[in-house]
């Protein structure tokens, strides 16, 4: 599992990486408290907190935002 | 603070974004970026020798026993030689990343580009010197021989029985190193840059090129294709530059001249007031505090402002001149926020001794040992103090307040202006210490800030003690 903290765009950021369905790595929503997303991911999560973040730094709200992500257990 | 959150997301948000994103901005930022082995370089060159040679000789006084020790000479020569390769000729090396990163974000031809930015700067450089020479003679030089040398353009005076020979010289293909080469031109380079490659790249778009055949090999054909919008920006920046020269505005001041006279200059003499200080502290750290990425965003803004001046700083301090600006980049890093946004080393001291919270006390040893090197990612979020209700104040107020001793220290000569740029990395007290070129007075800013930074956040940590944790709300 992976966390992504961000106060901003979580809606967008729910939907950018819910949609990547690529063979590397998927990520499933699970839930969210306060500014940290949860989401299931399949592959290594080390690997899916990099996809992520290249996932929402290539997009131009991305660029703008001061977020984390990291991997839980 | 959720009413606040969608308010800055639906109104704020979309500007940041068209500042965050805005290509020519992005292409200048990157282009500052692309310095840094440069910049680094040339700034440890300068460092070594502020350490090896300058405060030896403040304080023993020059050809004491470190200075002449031969492998420290060595050492010096050799700085300067790296020096004459990097800070010395900083402008010649912004109009070549700047025509490349304006062409990138363009998607035209990067090389091309670069070489485009490069010509179109040089073009408009003074490029030849001249030299006066005046020789006194023993005797009066007679009538004949006088008029033979003032013929060839020497200017002759007689008084008190002596003649005096006044010469000058020109000849082209001299461009002035110090002048224009280094970090004094750097507003004419952004400007010509953009001027020059954005003509090129949108003719390129446009596709006003050469056409070759599907046969010719991809380089020589790419070539051939930036000859014409080449040769029309270049053009269009010499049309420029010949109109600038025949306004009554210049005179016979050199374009580059006047640019850096009645823009730069203006223009970074604004930057120097405190009101842009606390403006741009205020702003960046609004902006972190709501999960947006402060630096990214003013990244242009502080790059080619504060930016210019600490490279400016950097030339004067190796040359032995006057400091021009007492407020840089460097300044920011090495006193205003050190430890990170917020002064958050300061918070992580305040938690580990005040705090009685299991999770507060987790995140600030985690958030210890990146938080020396000024990372203080895992604090902001883990604390987190990114959109924390309860300590958005001493998260804003803490570096306000830290940077208003720090710019005032520095404007009544407390403590030296920064000099050298370091590594956003380095350690608090190092990083000011070294910044200054060795000023044993940034020691104590850097002390007074921290115990200021410290006693800011106290309170609210000790607030905090009996508050549920904000993930919770």
């Amino acid at each position: 599992m992976i966390t992504i903290s961000s106060p901003m765009q979580q809606d967008n950021i729910k939907e950018l990486l819910s949609n990547y369905k690529e063979d590397d790595v998927t990520f499933t929503f699970s839930k969210k408290e306060g500014i940290k997303l949860f989401f299931e991911v399949t592959g290594n999560p080390a690997d899916a907190v990099i996809k992520a973040k290249e996932l929402i730094k290539n997009t131009t709200w991305g660029k703008v935002l001061y977020f984390q992500a990291q991997v839980v257990s | 603070m959720n009413t606040i959150v969608n308010f800055i997301e639906k109104k704020f948000l979309p500007v940041a974004v068209v500042i965050g994103s805005q290509k020519h901005l992005l292409a200048l930022r990157d282009a500052f970026i692309n310095l840094m082995p440069l910049t680094m370089a040339g700034s440890f060159a300068v460092l070594l020798n502020a350490l090896l040679r300058d405060i030896p000789n403040t304080y023993l006084g020059t050809g004491n026993v470190i200075t002449t020790f031969p492998l420290v000479s060595w050492i010096i020569s050799l700085n300067g030689i790296v020096w004459g390769g990097t800070l010395a000729v900083m402008g010649i090396m912004l109009s070549i990343t700047l025509g490349y990163t304006i062409a990138k974000s363009y998607d035209v031809s990067k090389v091309a580009g670069a070489i485009v930015s490069l010509s179109a700067y040089l073009m408009g450089l003074p490029q030849s010197a001249s030299t006066t020479t005046t020789l006194t003679l023993s005797d009066v030089l007679p009538a004949n021989i006088a008029d033979m040398i003032q013929a060839s353009g020497a200017t002759i005076a007689t008084a008190d029985g002596v003649s005096t020979i006044t010469v000058t010289g020109s000849a082209w293909g001299f461009f002035n190193f110090s002048g224009y080469f280094g970090a004094a031109g750097m507003f004419t380079v952004i400007l010509f840059s953009f001027i020059s490659v954005i003509i090129f790249a949108k003719l390129m778009k446009k596709n006003i090129t050469i056409k070759l055949p599907e046969s010719v090999p991809p380089a020589v054909s790419r070539a051939f294709s930036a000859i014409i919008p080449g040769v029309i920006s270049l053009y269009g920046s010499a049309i420029i530059y010949f109109l600038l020269k025949q306004s009554w505005a210049l005179g016979s001041q050199p374009v580059s001249d006047w640019i850096t006279e009645h823009i730069q200059q203006p223009l970074l003499g604004i930057s120097q007031g405190y009101g842009s200080v606390f403006i741009i502290v205020l702003l960046v750290h609004l902006l972190w505090f709501f999960g947006l990425h402060g630096t990214n965003i003013m990244g242009a803004v502080l790059n080619s402002t504060y930016g210019v001046a600490q490279l400016q700083n950097l030339a004067a301090y190796e040359s032995g001149a006057e400091i021009p600006y007492k407020w840089v980049s460097g300044s920011f890093e090495a006193f205003v926020w050190p430890g990170g946004a917020g002064v958050t080393i300061a918070l992580i001291a305040s938690i580990l001794i005040f705090s009685k919270r299991a999770d507060y006390k987790m995140v600030g040893k985690l958030g210890l040992g990146p938080g020396l090197f000024n990372i203080n990612e895992p604090i902001m979020f883990g604390i987190p103090v990114v959109l924390n209700p309860l300590l958005i104040v001493p998260f804003i107020l803490a570096p306000l307040a830290t940077a208003t001793i720090s710019y005032f220290a520095t404007i009544w000569g407390l403590v030296s202006p920064v000099v050298i740029s370091v590594p956003w990395v380095m350690p608090v007290f190092l990083s000011g210490f070294l910044a200054t070129a060795g000023d044993w007075r940034s020691l104590v800013l850097t002390a007074v800030n921290m115990a200021v930074a410290f006693a800011i956040w106290v309170p609210f940590i000790i607030a905090a003690n009996g508050v549920d944790s904000p993930s919770d709300n």
